[in-house]
């Protein structure tokens, strides 16, 4: 109080007590005491004296006539004194200085109208209402506790019943005459006095008869007889939404296990109503925020139950959800939104049947009652960007909770890195959220006096996780003093100043033993075991019955297309807000386009002058890149975003939304975002390579569709581990086998044996996304540009039959002679050489087109002691035929091109010039690669069949069955359960595949699961057989 | 919303499921009934013929022998294979390139011969006759002089081997526009030489001889005139030519053969001879049309 407001004060008393017949002893001696509550030893003479000289104590009795005349001056003077008073005290202190003018007068029971009609006009001015006021008077006034009749009124007697007809509440207790209670409720305060006899204690200090105490937070009376009257069941005696609320509470864990064999909580049993603040406290590692989270169904204990109504937490989850609130010791909030959208989203994810409007009310009702109304535009921030301070932090993490109303709310240290201002803030809401009903739970850490008195009850844990106290929090400090008979045991606080120290607490639970020469040792005097044991003897906690109908909750989720369309706008508002991060990712592509298609483009022409498409052997190399670069982006954009967003999924998983929702959420933004940046990625080097545009569209989509396999890849490892670092650790170890396993890097007829096969890709290869989308760009590069598209064909057929007549047909009668040149041979080696190529001539032919005139033979199985001279003529007859056949087809072939391309370019009006043409739109390189033109043998023979080595681009795969996908790379079409489809259209297919697959993978978090398995191997590996059985 | 997915991939099944015949099949059976078109004359008929047409390599040592200095830019630059696109271009320039090669090859210019090479190796790939050409081989021959010999020899036989094997594949038209191709170039560098000694008669005599094989190629690409549009229009060309040939005559003179012994060998010594009436307007206007005709070929 400061010295201005004392002496307005003490103005006041002096008016007041001038009228009607003076200061009385009594009446000065009130005063003094006053004094004496709030002023030092030598200041509080000088006050005195002030007193005196405005009241004109000890002058004499002035004669009554004057004193009408000043009291119209003092009734001006007291409106001053007033306003003055006004400006600089809170509501709450108003209240208390009209109290003591009350209790003043009341002191001589010298209730003249000018006396009170003065104390009417400072209520006035302190804008009391006028009932309030009234209330106040009676019961300040009043020594016959029975005419206290109305309703913010509690008495507390050995009376059984009270009177249905009486407003008042009333309390049975085992005390002399009556304790009144008293609230006014427009501050929400609560003042006591005491009738009767007897010598009970507020706080430890004995109660005057008759004389008014505040009640505050976390004050006890003791009675004579013994009983405790504690703050927090006052109360709830007052609270009508706690009397409706139907909430029971009860836990018992017996034992919670970590997965390293450690225990982590031993019988800890807790039972609590509704509208109870309670806190948890305890030595760091002693268990607190372990216990916390079993509580809220974060963690299962390994032996008991959590019960919440009645309904297991983890086993009837679908019973009480949006039942609990959890607000964690980090910060939850989406740092790119503002404080507003923070909880607009998490609101409207909560409330699907409200309006916008409702909405909008609701989300400003909290940020009112939180304080954050002014901040509510800012941006949130993250801690080295700060906009809103830590305590506005904290609160906004609260009010993420708090919005929904879950009736038990959780509170993992929510004043840690908070000034003692913001920290007495947020336990004063939480302490206000609790007289509305709720049950909270708050792990609180080193609490100043005035926080740790706030709570209903406080649970001290010890190391080793057993409980070592559960109960009043000022009880817990005379507990523990009492149990080491420490002097001064009954008293919880100071007796001037009423604080208490938690820390005490903890000094007597772990003092340490101390050695011979006065040094601590590591030794505890009473270990934790102990401890328990005297808690055991000494708390018995009763149980709340257990309610049998379904906990209060305000929750109504919305369906699912809505909460993903609410995920979608929220993601992509809060990526658009990150200007980092769009203008990275937006401009990432464009500028690796850029810096890939010019540094490889270069004066191709075969003079070297100009730059011309045909001749960029580069090209195959870019289509390479730019799908590792596909790749790469993909991944880098999705791998953080579920890492990013855990600790959003652990608030939100409370609200029970649906997990495929959010992913096709991030889906939606990641595809989205793929899409623009392929775009932009193939746009440019469309433009600089100067490719044809009419395969910009194919291009992009093969692109665009590994970008999104890369994406639900990246949310997989992102939801698989714990950090980004691992995440992008991760990265090239997904890259480089897609590198390697292309296609283009290294051929795959040429890797190891173990993996390698002839005509056909390997296996593990198929695996590759890299590997298809390579493919179907290059086929479709090579096949549908516009100079190749019309010869295709002809060259298809000109290839394969040239390849059949120039040197298939060759080998087959190199194998015909080989095989009756040595059909009589008894050499084993050759006679199996024999039956091998008499094996591989009939499956080759059986597979060709062409068997005019043999086809009967062909149908029979061929053996070595069937072939006859006879056979063998036949057989070398057919062999010609069949040469001469694709003869006929090759040069048909190539005459049907010769006539396309004198067609195109002698047609009317047209300025075809194939020349112009392949150097526009043809790739030399590319064709190589697809031509396979470096390979020397065009023929060769692997396990029993003939590959084909050139032109592969030319060769339709021959597929054994309709599921028979595999084929040799470079096929220009496959097979699709039994029919021909474009290699474009079939690879794109099988990348949109994998991408459901993982998706699906993604649902149901396959990959963390496995990764968690191995996690506990090495537990299990240590525990032995045992525990390895059971899982 | 995976059943969405999932509906869709399945949607997409379905859709491609409609199968319809192979390409393949269909194509190969509408030829088997269908004879290919190619020239009513028989291969064995077209192959003498083309025996009787002398390589172009022969021309190029008469080059040598008229002592003039190796002129890079009589000949077809190896950079323009790109414009060859056509089985028909390719073909003819095959020729050209053949004979630059051996152009180059008598002058002893190796460095432009590899290119050449690399140009007639990447022709011969693209007619699918590629495996006639080690390209390994002959770069390795032609690095050093003292190999021309056998890297004469093979290109010579390479070329030999090709015109065999296409003629067993049927496909005598890609030899005839072969040697034609050689064969123009041949006589575009001996009109360049020509033109540049006036004096020299040989020169002027080869020219002039090669009305009997102008006569031939027309012959061979007559055969082809119906069934291949590009060789129809090269004809017309040649007859161009073969206007200005008309005037240039030559007569032939028998005389009876006669034995000789030299060094203990007995020799048959040929003692017919022809006479060449050629003017030097002929050979210019030879060498101009040669250059128009030619100038079609390679661009």
């Amino acid at each position: 109080m400061s010295e201005e407001i004392l002496k307005a004060l003490t103005q006041l008393f002096a008016i007041i007590t001038k009228q009607d017949g003076g200061v009385t002893q009594r009446e000065r001696q009130f005063v003094i005491n006053f004094f004496q509550t709030e002023l030092d030893q030598d200041s509080i003479k000088e006050y005195v004296d002030l007193y005196d000289q405005f009241s004109g104590y000890g002058k004499g009795d002035e004669d009554s006539g004057k004193s009408k005349l000043t009291s119209v001056k003092d009734s001006v003077k007291t409106l001053g004194i007033c306003k003055k008073i006004n400006k600089t005290l809170t509501q709450k202190q108003k209240v208390i200085v009209l109290i003591k003018l009350l209790e003043l007068v009341a002191t001589d029971k010298n209730f003249t109208p000018q006396r009170m009609e003065i104390i009417n006009t400072a209520s006035n001015v302190f804008n009391i209402v006028q009932d309030e006021y009234h209330h106040i008077e009676n019961f300040v006034i009043t020594e016959d506790a029975t005419s206290l009749n109305f309703a913010d009124i509690l008495l507390l007697d050995k009376g059984h019943s009270i009177d249905e007809s009486r407003l008042n509440k009333h309390v049975h207790g085992h005390i002399e005459g009556s304790l009144v209670f008293m609230r006014v409720r427009s501050v929400d305060m609560y003042f006591t006095k005491y009738l009767g006899d007897e010598s009970n204690a507020l706080n430890g200090f004995p109660m005057q008869v008759n004389r008014v105490y505040l009640f505050s937070h976390g004050s006890t009376i003791k009675t004579q007889a013994g009983d405790a009257l504690y703050y927090s069941d006052l109360v709830a005696h007052f609270n009508e939404e706690i009397k409706t609320t139907k909430l029971s509470f009860n836990v018992s864990i017996e034992e919670l296990k970590f997965p390293t064999g450690a225990i982590g909580l031993r019988n800890v049993a807790i039972s609590e109503g509704p509208g109870k603040l309670i806190g948890i406290m305890g030595a760091s590692g002693a268990g607190k925020t372990t216990l916390l989270n079993v509580m809220a169904g974060l963690v299962k204990p390994t032996k008991g139950q959590i019960l919440i109504n009645g309904f297991d937490i983890n086993s009837e989850k679908d019973k009480i959800h949006g039942v609990i609130g959890y607000v964690s010791q980090d910060d939850l909030l989406i740092e790119e939104l503002t404080v507003y959208e923070n909880l607009y989203y998490n609101a409207k994810l909560c409330f699907a049947d409200f309006n916008e409007e409702q909405l909008h009310k609701r989300v400003m009702e909290v940020l009112e009652n939180l304080g954050l109304d002014q901040r509510k535009d800012l941006r949130v921030g993250n801690p080295l960007d700060k906009t809103i301070s830590g305590g506005q932090r904290k609160r906004l993490n609260i009010a993420l909770e708090l919005i929904r109303e879950p009736a038990i709310l959780f509170l993992d240290e929510p004043t840690s890195g908070l000034s003692s201002r913001d920290s007495e803030n947020v336990i004063d809401l939480l302490k206000e959220l609790s007289l509305k009903g709720k049950l909270i739970f708050v792990v609180i850490h080193q609490p100043s006096s005035d926080i740790y008195k706030m709570f209903d009850k406080m649970i001290i844990m010890d190391t080793g996780g057993y409980p070592a106290y559960y109960g009043p929090p000022i009880d817990a400090v005379t507990y523990f003093k009492k149990s080491t008979h420490q002097v001064d045991s009954n008293r919880g606080q100071c007796e001037t100043c009423g604080n208490v120290n938690p820390e005490q607490i903890f000094n007597i639970i772990e003092a340490k033993v101390v050695d011979e020469y006065g040094q601590p040792t590591a030794k505890r005097k009473i270990s934790p075991p102990q401890w328990y044991d005297l808690f055991k003897e000494r708390f018995k906690i009763n149980r709340v019955e257990d309610i049998k109908e379904e906990p209060p909750r305000s929750l109504r989720l919305p369906n699912k297309l809505k909460q993903t369309f609410i995920f979608v706008t929220r993601d992509t508002l809060s990526k658009l807000s990150n200007k980092q991060y769009l203008l990275i990712n937006l401009l990432e592509a464009p500028l690796l386009a850029l810096i890939l298609a010019v540094i490889i483009k270069y004066r191709s022409s075969p003079g070297g002058t100009e730059y011309v498409f045909r001749f960029n052997e580069n090209f195959p190399a870019f289509l390479l890149m730019s799908i590792i670069v596909a790749l790469f982006m993909g991944l880098t954009v999705s791998a953080e975003e579920i890492i990013r967003d855990r600790k959003i999924l652990r608030r939100e998983s409370f609200l029970n939304l649906s997990w495929n929702s959010y992913l096709t959420s991030k889906l939606f933004i990641l595809f989205t975002l793929s899409a623009v940046q392929t775009l932009s990625f193939v746009v440019l080097g469309n433009l600089i390579l100067e490719i044809e545009w009419s395969m910009l569209l194919p291009f992009w989509f093969v692109l665009f569709t590994t970008s999104c396999f890369a994406n639900v890849l990246g949310l997989n490892i992102s939801s698989a581990f714990n950090s980004a670092v691992t995440v992008y650790v991760m990265i090239p170890l997904l890259l480089i086998p897609q590198m390697i396993l292309s296609g283009l890097l290294f051929p795959f007829d040429k890797l190891n044996e173990i993996i390698s096969t002839k005509g056909k890709v390997p296996i593990i290869a198929d695996l590759m996304a890299s590997r298809w989308a390579y493919e179907a760009l290059v086929v479709d590069q090579f096949r549908n540009n516009s100079y190749e598209k019309p010869y295709y064909e002809f060259e298809k057929y000109e290839s394969q039959a040239d390849f059949r007549s120039s040197f298939l047909v060759n080998e087959l009668d190199k194998k015909r002679k080989f095989i009756f040149d040595h059909l009589t041979s008894k050499n084993d080696t050759i006679r199996r050489a024999v039956e091998k190529d008499l094996y591989i001539i009939q499956t080759t032919l059986q597979n060709d087109f062409y068997k005019k005139g043999f086809e009967k033979e062909l149908a029979s199985t061929w053996t070595v002691d069937k072939l006859s001279p006879d056979f063998n003529k036949k057989l070398e007859d057919f062999l010609t035929a069949y040469k001469k056949f694709y003869q006929d087809v090759y040069n048909k072939a190539v005459e049907q091109k010769e006539a396309a391309i004198f067609k195109y370019e002698n047609e009317e009006g047209s300025d075809y010039d194939i020349n112009r043409y392949k150097d526009k739109y043809y790739n030399e390189s590319l064709a190589d690669l697809v031509k396979n033109v470096d390979e020397k043998e065009r023929i060769i023979e692997f396990e029993g069949q003939l590959y084909q080595q050139i032109n592969p681009i030319f060769i339709d795969p021959r597929p054994s069955g309709p599921l028979d996908y595999r084929a040799h790379f470079f096929a220009p079409k496959k097979n699709l359960l039994g029919t021909d489809v474009s290699t474009f259209l079939f690879n794109n297919i099988i990348i949109w595949i994998m991408t459901v697959l993982l998706y699906v993978a993604l649902y149901f978090e396959l990959l963390r699961k496995l990764i968690n398995s191995f996690d506990g191997l090495g537990v299990k590996i240590g525990k032995g057989g045992e525990k390895a059985k059971k899982n | 919303m995976r059943i969405v997915i999932f509906g869709l991939v399945l949607a997409l099944f379905t859709a491609c499921g409609s199968g319809k015949k192979s390409d393949e099949q269909a194509f190969l059976e509408g030829l088997d009934s269908a004879k290919a078109e190619g020239p009513s004359i028989s291969e064995g008929v077209i192959g003498d013929i083309l025996q009787q047409i002398p390589s172009p390599l022969e021309i190029s040592v008469l080059l040598k022998e008229s002592g003039k200095k190796y002129n890079a830019g009589y000949l077809n630059s190896p950079d323009n294979i790109s414009k060859y696109n056509s089985n028909f271009k390719k073909a003819l320039n095959l020729g050209v390139y053949g004979t630059d090669l051996g152009y180059t090859n008598i002058y002893e210019q190796n460095q432009d011969g590899v290119k050449y090479m690399a140009s007639i190796k990447e022709l011969a790939d693209g007619l699918n006759i590629g495996q006639f050409f080690d390209i390994e081989t002959i770069g390795r021959l032609a690095t050093n002089s003292k190999n021309l010999d056998s890297l004469l020899l093979i290109t010579t036989q390479n070329f030999n081997s090709i015109n065999h094997y296409l003629q067993t594949q049927n496909r005598s038209n890609l030899s005839v526009l072969f040697l034609t191709g050689g064969w123009l170039e041949a006589l575009h560098i001996t009109c360049e030489v020509a033109a540049l000694n006036p004096n020299n008669k040989e020169l002027q005599e080869t020219i002039g001889e090669q009305k009997i094989i102008l006569e031939n190629i027309m012959l061979l690409l007559s055969f082809y005139k119906e069934s291949d549009q590009n060789m129809a229009s090269l004809l017309t060309d040649m007859e161009e030519l073969k206007k200005i040939y008309d005037k240039v005559n030559i007569t032939y003179t028998y005389k009876e053969s006669t034995f000789e012994i030299v060094d203990g060998v007995m020799v048959i010594k040929d003692n017919s001879s022809s006479t060449i009436e050629i003017t030097p307007d002929d050979i210019s206007n030879i060498k101009s049309i040669t250059t128009n005709i030619r100038n079609k070929v390679i661009s």
